[in-house]
């Protein structure tokens, strides 16, 4: 438990050298730990001492702060806009698809409407993958055969939204390296055709200072307005949501935790304090 | 490609090193500041490395260094034999008969792996084939099936049997003709106690030549705790390092593979089927401090 304490007064440098280990260990990256224990510097320059579960609180509040960062001002339900387009992208594994699913579900459940593009034409067995979560959950997959052109359908998954009046559109695309740049241009290529309202990046709780590498690399060649966090329900720590929120300003928006329809949760900075330090 | 971060704050520090007209212990302190950095900035366990920075320094302020020998180089192959040794032995898979299952974590890239040795396998002239024990991943069925296609592996699966060793069972009769057959399995991870409790009993029942981790090159601090759970689950035999193509350091894996102590015996670098390497320590190491 990061915040096990008792009421002894502890040496406020040794209380840092312990926490720049713990904070690390939790895969918050170098720069922002040392960010975090600056910040906790700065805010008891006066103080040689302190009573370890004040030291404790304090440290908590910045943690709180920076994770109040990464909150979405805007509410998906409310945005004025049919269909809403999302289109997700991200590297190899971390978690687009079952997100999709996931939020179909989630949608439903609040009464909207989904229709979902297949547009990961490349893995094998992607397109079953997505179309087992559309029968399980009574939504609607376009899909078409492997190798097929990814913008073609996410272009057809929307006029059928269209035509239907859907109110939500979401766009699986295959899991690209940020490193392999024919791959990024062709899903340059399904944002250009698709036009989505919003593009959602996903990235894998276990991974460490990788994930603002990825985040970097696909803000800029692609842009994307918000984020999701996958498998927050494993041993992994999430300490990398600490980096995303003190160096991007696109939000979090959900937090993947497990693989059933409901384990996707909206972003919640107490959740994370809680889940991920105990 | 993975560590170039790494590489290149090593090697800037071995600059300085061989730069500096003497060694003195302040010298040798600023290293170790240095290196720390590089391996943590890498995702390398930050016990790891603290051990081995300690080491580091321990025997670049007491051993001396032979005959002919600056003290600077001697201090670069202290070094180079403490990162070495953490890379774990230097060990290869073997071409021949034989049964390989996989495990990992979610989505780290076992099924595609299993693309791989097959294609890999095929070429070196062994038949080979699949069993599909993921019985829990949509499509894991079909993801297997289409890469037993692409490879001309031979296929076995029980489509909604989700008891994963009546699977392995049945398949011995189907591929007893197979000369390299290849387990794939669930992803999980160690607070999952039912999957844990699964793979110990699906081990049991496969009793494989090799067991191997496959996990990708973006993992973390975790990376270690996961692989000594699933090292005391089934009794891991190597390690598949997967993503080397993107940005991932690899820190967090090779922490897993000084952690469980095996081999890594190949890496993936890429998506496609062909983007599988074997694996050396020596070269590795060579290549990430530009020796
Ligand atoms: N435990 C856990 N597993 C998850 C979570 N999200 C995704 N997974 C698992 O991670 C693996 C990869 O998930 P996918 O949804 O296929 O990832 P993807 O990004 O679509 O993968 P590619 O399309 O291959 O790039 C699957 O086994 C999922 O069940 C989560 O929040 N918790
Ligand atoms: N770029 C790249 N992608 C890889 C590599 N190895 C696997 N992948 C991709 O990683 C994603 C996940 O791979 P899978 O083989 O489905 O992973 P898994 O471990 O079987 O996943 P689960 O069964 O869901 O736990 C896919 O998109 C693969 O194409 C690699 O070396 N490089
Ligand atoms: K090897
Ligand atoms: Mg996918
Ligand atoms: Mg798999």
């Amino acid at each position: 438990n990061l915040f096990r304490g008792n009421k002894d007064e502890i040496e406020l440098s040794r209380f840092r050298d312990e926490y720049f280990e713990i904070l690390l260990e939790s895969d918050v990256s170098l720069e922002t730990v040392e960010y975090i224990l600056d910040m906790f510097q700065q805010k008891h320059v006066k103080q040689k001492r302190l009573k370890r579960t004040e030291a404790i609180e304090s440290l908590k509040e910045i943690l709180l702060e920076i994770l109040l960062k990464a909150k979405p001002s805007v509410d998906l339900l409310n945005i004025n806009r049919k269909p809403l387009v999302i289109m997700f992208i991200g590297i190899n594994g971390t978690g687009k698809t079952t997100t999709i699913a996931r939020l179909s579900y989630m949608l439903k459940n609040k009464g909207k409407s989904v229709v979902v593009a297949a547009s990961d034409t490349f893995r094998a067995g992607a397109i079953e993958q997505i179309r087992y979560h559309g029968d399980e959950l009574g939504i609607r997959v376009i899909s078409q055969t492997m190798g097929s052109d990814p913008s073609a359908i996410a272009f057809d998954a929307i006029e059928h939204a269209r035509a239907r009046n859907l109110d939500f559109v979401l766009i699986d695309t295959a899991g690209r390296m940020q490193t392999n740049k024919n791959l990024m241009d062709e899903m340059k290529k399904i944002k250009r055709v698709a036009k989505p309202d919003m593009t959602f990046l996903t990235v894998d709780a276990m991974a460490a200072s990788d994930a603002i590498e990825q985040a970097t690399t696909f803000l800029k060649d692609i842009k994307f307005d918000g984020i999701v966090v996958n498998k927050l329900d494993t041993d992994a720590r999430g300490g990398a949501i600490f980096s995303i929120a003190h160096m991007f300003k696109e939000p979090i928006y959900f937090l993947g935790v497990g693989q059933k329809m409901e384990e996707l949760i909206p972003y919640d900075p107490q959740f994370i304090i809680k889940k991920i330090f105990g | 490609m993975a560590l170039d971060n790494l590489s290149s704050s090593l090697r800037e520090t071995f600059r300085k090193i061989t730069g500096s007209s003497y060694i003195d212990k302040n010298v040798i302190k600023e290293m170790i500041r240095d290196i720390q950095r590089a391996l943590l900035k890498a995702d390398v366990n930050v016990k790891l490395t603290l051990d081995l920075s300690r080491k580091i320094e321990e025997r670049s302020e007491n051993e001396k260094p032979p005959a002919g020998m600056t003290p600077q180089d001697y201090i670069l192959k202290i070094v180079y034999e403490e990162l070495l040794a953490i890379l774990g032995k230097s060990s290869n898979l073997k071409i021949q008969p034989q049964t390989i299952m996989l495990v990992g974590l979610y989505g780290q890239g076992k099924t595609t792996t299993a693309g791989k040795l097959a294609r890999f396998f095929i070429k070196k002239g062994l038949s080979t084939g699949f069993v599909a024990c993921d019985v829990h991943r949509p499509a894991a069925f079909e993801q297997l099936r289409t890469l037993s296609e692409q490879t001309g592996a031979k296929f076995f699966g029980i489509k909604g049997e989700k008891n994963p060793v009546k699977i392995f069972n049945q398949s011995i009769e189907e591929l007893k003709d197979i000369q390299v057959k290849i387990v794939d399995t669930s992803g999980r991870d160690s607070l999952d106690s039912d999957l844990l409790d699964e793979i110990t009993k699906l081990k049991k029942a496969v009793n494989p030549d090799e067991v191997l981790l496959v996990i990708d090159a973006t993992v973390g601090q975790q990376a270690g705790p996961q692989a000594k759970s699933l090292m005391d689950a089934t009794g891991l035999t190597g390690v598949i390092i997967t993503k080397m193509d993107g940005t991932g350091k690899a820190g967090g894996a090779l922490s897993a593979v000084a952690q469980t102590g095996v081999p890594v015996y190949m890496i993936g670098t890429g998506e496609h089927l062909e983007d599988f390497e074997i694996f050396s320590p020596k070269k590795f190491l060579g290549r990430l401090l530009g020796m």
